[in-house]
């Protein structure tokens, strides 16, 4: 509808040219003009002409179109639309002969499109790109089939020139234009899988710790509440007031109301100093019990906020100490837990704790007041109903021990289930590509499948757990309130042993000790559960860091990058040792190349030059001082790894390259990126160096990645740099780039690089062959081909391998 | 970095593009290229060839040093480059069925889009500073936060 009286205005308004423009075919509307601001355009194609024409709108427009709205998501129909056409009149109408035009096309810019033409010109031939339009993203589609028809169009006019007709829309046509906009979508690129795998349980938890280890764990977590001691005391004080005053109401409304009061209870009054003054005594009391509720409400709001605010300082103290411990541990850790279940205990585990301690803890203390000074009181108010009344309470004491343990099981049963379930969610969304690949998406559905039962079950299992409790801590509450009033009305009707006022704060009493029971019902839950999390935190708050700086570490001011391993043996577990004896000699400047078969041991020894890991004997020594007394500071700052899995931080490119060195120049970061081959590749993101990337940010690809750790490495400026398959998962021509630019920076610098491709190591000073964790051969290219040995092999492989590829 | 851009001329092809002279060569279509388009728009525009990020022929370490027009030719192109209206005031947002719906006031006008609740459309640049990319990939910003009304804060929120 719409589409046609723009089509009917133009034609109008086109039909007025001084020149016959032909037909109008087909319009588009755009939304943006050439300085990048929004406006109203309209192309046109008609018989001869491509053209524009600037839209003038009778009233001020929104911008934006309710029907890019996805269908799912829209609204009833029958809402006004926010585009309101109706224009005025056409301005600026430029036209293209078709006839002139070689190509149009689509191009996206980063955050909207143009269309343009190649036009030659008709004297000289000499073609030129012409400006048509520019859009936003709401105009796409429209601009796309607008596009086919020009294209078609432009086709058309092509065949005829060349004496063969074709209809325009024809659907060869249609095809090619079909073709193209395939291959103008970008091509997604190869994303590095990441690391998928860890599945089994690799982890350790005690089923049933002591209850002396429970009681360290609950004394620890005391600790970490008590750095915000005034805020905690205070509330321990207005719990306790709390209680008192939760102690103090019943007595009114109960044995002072009616015994004292409304019975004229003179003795009782007299205590007091009301004698006789019933009426005075009946307004004083009812102002002393609406005055204990207001205290009670008081003390709760500031039981609320100080709790908020403990609470979420201590959750912030413990998650900041576990993410410290979890930076000072070293590599071995991280290799030996899984990344899951690390996850959930700096986020969930904290949690839980804290809930407990403060949400549970102080009312244990405070339940516990409660129901001794409420029996205490109960027992001087009535002995033989007060013992009525707690008569059924040494059972629930006895049930409620013998069925925690039960309970603490239970829970960390869930706890591993819940784990399992996230691991194979997390696995097959990272491994997606191989679960297709390999047609495997039952077997992962139905293992999944497995594991949800698990979880079910254990939760099932818990929830049924937990009813025995609240069942039998609600049967106790309920028989021990119908049991008082039986055995106190008896007393009061047939013995007339007790009053009426007496009865009633009793009742009162039996009331008040339900909120307290039904907390007991379910704090052992939280008890159990909260202590579970914390003593997995603290597993790791625990972990010693097996790597630690030396106390008076020597500082490496001024490093000259010279290396030095002797009588080295290394394993990760210590009965298999991965490296033998090896005892090597790099000086500084030096470019050392390290060849060997996978497992051979060569990742594993620039892991030790970097203190990664420790050697189990034998030394290494950075400018002949061992790396053990090297201050961790400047260590990092002399030696720079890339290395295969490369990580990019949730950041920005720009910072994710200067993160050795935050105060990097704009100039260097740049630089150091084209040295590494990246430029390009960032220039063409549509954010440039401010991409943000990472977690949340834009996937890159493993070669992308690779190169931003390369740049990375170049910025920090390290002394020694070492560079463990690099440049693996990039190809051939950017790793040329990357080589180039290494041997550029390698000069007085000393350079440790494994590569599989021995062509990578073309620029070394000196390679050496480790196998089965030794160093078995040591030259230069000439001298390890000549020698026969493995380096003549690989080499030999390798170039066979290529010269087969070339054929 | 090595100082290249000295002998860039610049000039509006036939077409109306941007074009470049350099040296002896004439390039009738670059395109300019920020690299540091949110945190230095004006600093290191990259030149390259072409409309497809092409070669890299020379970055403009600072618009600032170049000529009245040259500038005003580069930032023409940098402006057609980067549409990216801030938002200046929000009218309103709603959300329904995963999408939220948002009314705003950009320096460009006033716009209406849509974006998906799900996916990370609202990207921080910085604290205080939001991209919000909607579902047909047009892009806002919103420079500072903090200049919002806190009502407009508050509808904001759902995002943060």
């Amino acid at each position: 509808m719409k589409k046609e009286l723009f089509m009917k205005e133009l034609e109008k308004k086109l039909s007025g040219l001084s020149e016959n423009v032909g037909r109008l075919v087909s319009s588009c509307r755009f939304d943006l003009s050439k300085d990048g601001n929004y406006m109203s355009g309209i192309a046109f194609l008609t018989e001869r002409y491509l053209g524009t024409a600037d839209v003038v709108e009778v009233e001020e427009i929104i911008h934006g179109n309710p029907e890019a709205i996805p269908p799912s998501a829209r609204k009833k129909p029958g809402k006004a639309p926010l585009v309101t056409p109706e224009p005025e009149r056409y301005e600026n109408i430029r036209l293209f002969e078709i006839e002139c035009i070689k190509e149009v096309r689509i191009e996206r810019l980063f955050a909207s499109s143009i269309l343009a033409a190649r036009c030659a010109d008709t004297d000289t031939g000499k073609e030129t790109d012409v400006y048509i339009a520019s859009f936003s993203g709401i105009y796409m589609a429209e601009m796309n089939s607008f596009l086919k028809e020009t294209e078609a169009a432009v086709k058309n006019i092509e065949s005829r020139a060349s004496q063969s007709t074709k209809i325009p829309g024809d659907s060869s046509d249609i095809q090619d234009s079909l073709k193209r906009d395939a291959s103008e979508k970008n091509d997604s690129e190869d994303r590095d899988n990441g690391r998928s795998g860890h599945d089994h349980d690799g982890e350790n938890e005690s089923g049933v710790p002591g209850l002396k280890r429970k009681r360290t764990i609950f004394a620890r977590v005391m600790r970490y509440l008590f750095r915000y001691k005034v805020s905690v005391i205070t509330l321990f004080v207005s719990y306790i007031l709390a209680a008192l005053v939760s102690l103090v109401w019943p007595y009114l409304s109960g044995t002072v109301l009616y015994d004292g009061v409304l019975a004229k209870n003179d003795e009782v009054l007299g205590e007091f100093g009301f004698a006789g003054e019933y009426f005075l005594a009946l307004i004083v009391l009812v102002i002393a019990i609406a005055g204990a509720r207001l205290l009670q409400l008081g003390i709760t709001i500031l039981q609320q906020v100080l709790m908020a605010r403990v609470t979420a300082k201590t959750v912030r103290d413990l998650k900041q100490d576990i993410f410290k411990s979890m930076g000072d541990l070293s590599l071995r850790f991280f290799t030996a837990k899984q990344t899951g279940s690390l996850m959930t205990r700096v986020r969930s585990d904290a949690d839980r704790v804290t809930d407990f301690f403060l949400d549970g803890f102080p009312f244990l203390f405070v339940h516990s007041f409660t129901i001794i000074s409420t029996f205490i009181v109960m027992f001087r108010l009535n002995k033989g109903l007060a013992l009525v009344s707690c008569v059924l309470l040494p059972v629930l004491v006895f049930l409620s021990v013998k069925l925690r343990p039960a309970l603490w099981t239970l829970y960390g049963k869930r706890h591993r289930a819940e784990r399992s379930v996230t691991t194979k969610v997390n696995d097959n969304l990272t491994g997606a590509r191989v679960v297709k690949a390999f047609g495997r998406e039952d077997e992962e559905s139905e293992s999944f499948a497995k594991k949800s039962r698990t979880l079910m079950t254990a939760e099932v299992d818990i929830v049924r757990y937990n009813n025995r409790f609240t069942i039998l801590y609600n049967l106790v509450a309920e028989i021990s309130n119908i049991w008082v009033w039986i055995v106190g009305v008896i007393l009061l009707i047939d013995f007339d042993s007790i009053n009426l006022g007496t009865l009633i704060t009793f009742i009162g009493y039996v009331g008040a000790l339900n909120g307290p029971l039904n907390f007991f019902s379910y704090i052992f839950r939280t008890w159990t559960d909260s202590i579970n999390s914390a003593q997995r935190m603290f597993e790791i708050i625990d972990a010693v860091p097996d790597i630690k700086e030396a106390e008076n570490p020597i500082r490496l001011t001024n490093p000259r990058g010279e290396v030095e391993l002797s009588g080295v043996t290394f394993g990760y577990e210590s009965f298999r040792p991965v490296l033998k004896d090896i005892t090597l000699h790099v000086h500084a400047g030096e470019n050392l190349g390290i060849v060997g078969r996978s497992g051979a041991g060569k990742s594993t020894l620039v892991n030790l030059i970097s203190r990664l890991y420790d050697t189990d004997e034998g030394t290494i020594k950075i400018d002949g001082h061992d790396v053990r007394d090297i201050a961790f500071s400047d260590l990092r700052r002399s030696v720079a790894m890339v290395s295969q899995d490369t990580y990019v931080f949730m950041g920005s490119v720009a910072d994710n390259i200067a993160y050795a060195d935050k105060t990097a120049s704009r100039a260097d970061i740049i630089r150091a990126a084209r040295l590494a081959g990246a430029h390009d590749f960032i220039t063409a993101m549509p954010d440039g160096y401010d991409t943000i990337i990472g977690a949340g940010g834009k996937d890159l690809s493993g070669g992308e990645r690779q190169r931003i750790s390369i740049a990375r490495a170049i910025l920090a400026d390290p002394k020694i740099l070492i560079l463990d398959e690099a440049t693996s998962s990039v190809d051939t021509k950017t790793e040329r780039i990357i080589q180039d630019s290494i041997s550029y920076l390698a000069k007085g610098r000393t350079t440790l690089s494994i590569a599989h491709r021995l062509s990578t190591l073309k620029g070394a000073d000196r390679l050496i062959v480790i196998d089965n964790g030794r160093i078995v051969e040591e030259g230069t290219h000439d001298e390890l081909y000549a020698m026969d040995g493995i380096y003549h092999m690989l080499s030999d492989l390798q170039t066979g391998f290529l010269s087969l590829e070339e054929i | 970095m090595e100082d290249r851009d000295k002998t860039l001329t610049f000039f509006e092809s036939e077409g109306g593009f941007l074009g470049v002279k350099l040296g002896d060569n004439t390039y009738d279509r670059v395109r300019a290229v920020r690299l540091f388009p949110f945190t230095d728009p004006a600093k290191y525009i990259s030149i390259r060839v072409g409309n497809d990020m092409g070669e890299e022929l020379s970055v403009i370490e600072d618009l600032a040093a170049l000529s009245p027009e040259q500038r005003e030719l580069v930032e023409r192109d940098l402006d057609l480059n980067y549409f990216l209206p801030q938002i200046k005031e929000i009218i309103s947002i709603k959300d329904e069925y995963g999408y939220a719906y948002f009314h705003v006031v950009t320096d460009k006008g006033p716009v209406r889009f849509a974006i998906n609740m799900g996916g990370t459309n609202v990207t921080k640049l910085s604290e205080t500073r939001l991209l919000i990319t909607d579902i047909n990939e047009n892009r806002f910003e919103v420079r500072d936060v903090t200049k919002l009304t806190k009502k407009e804060q508050r509808k904001l929120d759902l995002f943060l």
